[in-house]
């Protein structure tokens, strides 16, 4: 059920009773009539409801509870000052310039002048690529080892 | 004092508010008159009409005096009034102390003397037993849209709930009552009919 909308009439009849004018001020258009047994039940409950006891203030009630006020006076606000600064945390003077290395890095990775900055020693072994291409890395020394082991 | 009243009487909730967080006695005073009734009657009915409904109405509209800006909306202020005076029920009706809302309910069920002729003021207090024997927020949400009255909407944020959690409650609720008279309801409602008592 949704405000303004259409709602089925059987539902409206069990959550509001069968007083459309309840479902009027809970903002419902609702179109058909509820299923008889429905519309029947929610008006026995509706009777039922109505006969419950409609309770009065007793007596004196409102000077009993203006005169409280007095006992009661209203909270003082205290205003917190905002809180110390302490020492900035030694991450906070780190950060700026780790973050920059970083992105400096990353930015050289991939314009691939890193390569450049490197000793040949390092880059030269990789981009030379010193693996034969038919090297497979001891898999084919499984054979050997295995036919020597034949007993 | 009475132009006070005057002037007051005329006011928002807003104002009177306003007027109040300055510790406006007279303001204050409007506010009481003017919501004072609806909140004593739905602690009335939450508590099954127990003896502290009084202290309990009081303690709501003293935390208003202690700090009016807890009211986050001033048109809101029924509702607000509403919750509190509701929390402050489930939360005595939680404390472990004899005599207090844990005890047996005050409220008699009439149809215990089936042979004792039922009048509209046994009636009433069949239906109150009842009403009073539902959970918590079932009984809440019956209170504040059947008996007080309140939109939907109203209501959910007096809850501070959804609509749809609210209907489903006041379903519920209307079931459980039905549930619980069913052995009587014809009976009661027919007895009354007759005798046009």
């Amino acid at each position: 059920m949704e405000n303004g909308k259409g709602a089925s009439p059987d539902k409206m009849l069990a959550s509001y009773g069968a007083d459309r004018s309840r479902w009027a001020r809970a903002g419902y258009v609702v179109e058909g009539q509820g299923s008889p047994e429905a519309e029947a039940e929610a008006l026995h409950i509706d009777k039922l409801l109505d006969l419950a006891s409609r309770p009065t203030v007793p007596e004196g009630a409102l000077a009993r509870m203006l005169a409280e006020l007095p006992a009661a006076q209203p909270s003082t606000v205290i205003a917190f000052p905002p809180r110390k600064t302490g020492r900035t945390p030694f991450f906070r003077y780190a950060a700026l310039p780790l973050a920059a290395s970083l992105a400096l890095g990353i930015y050289l990775g991939a314009q691939g002048d890193l390569d450049l900055a490197l000793p040949t020693a390092i880059t030269g072994a990789v981009a030379l690529g010193d693996d034969p291409a038919d090297d497979l890395g001891g898999v084919g020394e499984l054979d050997a080892y295995a036919e020597d082991n034949v007993t | 004092m009475t132009s006070d009243a005057t002037t007051f009487g005329r006011m928002t909730d807003g104002g009177l508010l306003e007027a109040a967080a300055a510790q406006n006695r007279a303001a204050f005073a409007e506010i009481v008159t003017r919501h004072y009734q609806p909140v004593y009657r739905l602690v009335w009915r939450m508590t099954g009409g127990k003896a502290d409904c009084e202290d309990i109405t009081q303690e709501a509209f003293l935390r208003l005096w202690q700090n009016p800006a807890q009211v986050r909306e001033a048109a809101a202020l029924k509702g607000w009034l509403m919750r509190v005076a509701s929390n402050a029920v489930i939360d005595r009706s939680r404390k472990p102390r004899h005599g207090d809302l844990d005890a047996e309910p005050e409220l008699k069920d009439p149809l215990a003397r089936p042979d004792a002729p039922l009048d509209r003021a046994e009636a009433a207090q069949m239906i109150d037993a009842k009403i009073a024997a539902l959970p918590e927020r079932q009984r809440l949400a019956l209170s504040l849209v059947y008996f007080e009255g309140m939109t939907n909407i109203e209501a959910a944020s007096a809850m501070e709930s959804t609509v749809e959690a609210v209907e489903s409650l006041l379903a519920r609720a209307r079931r459980s009552l039905k549930e619980s008279l069913s052995p009587q309801w014809r009976e009661l409602l027919g007895g009354l009919m007759e005798t046009g008592r």
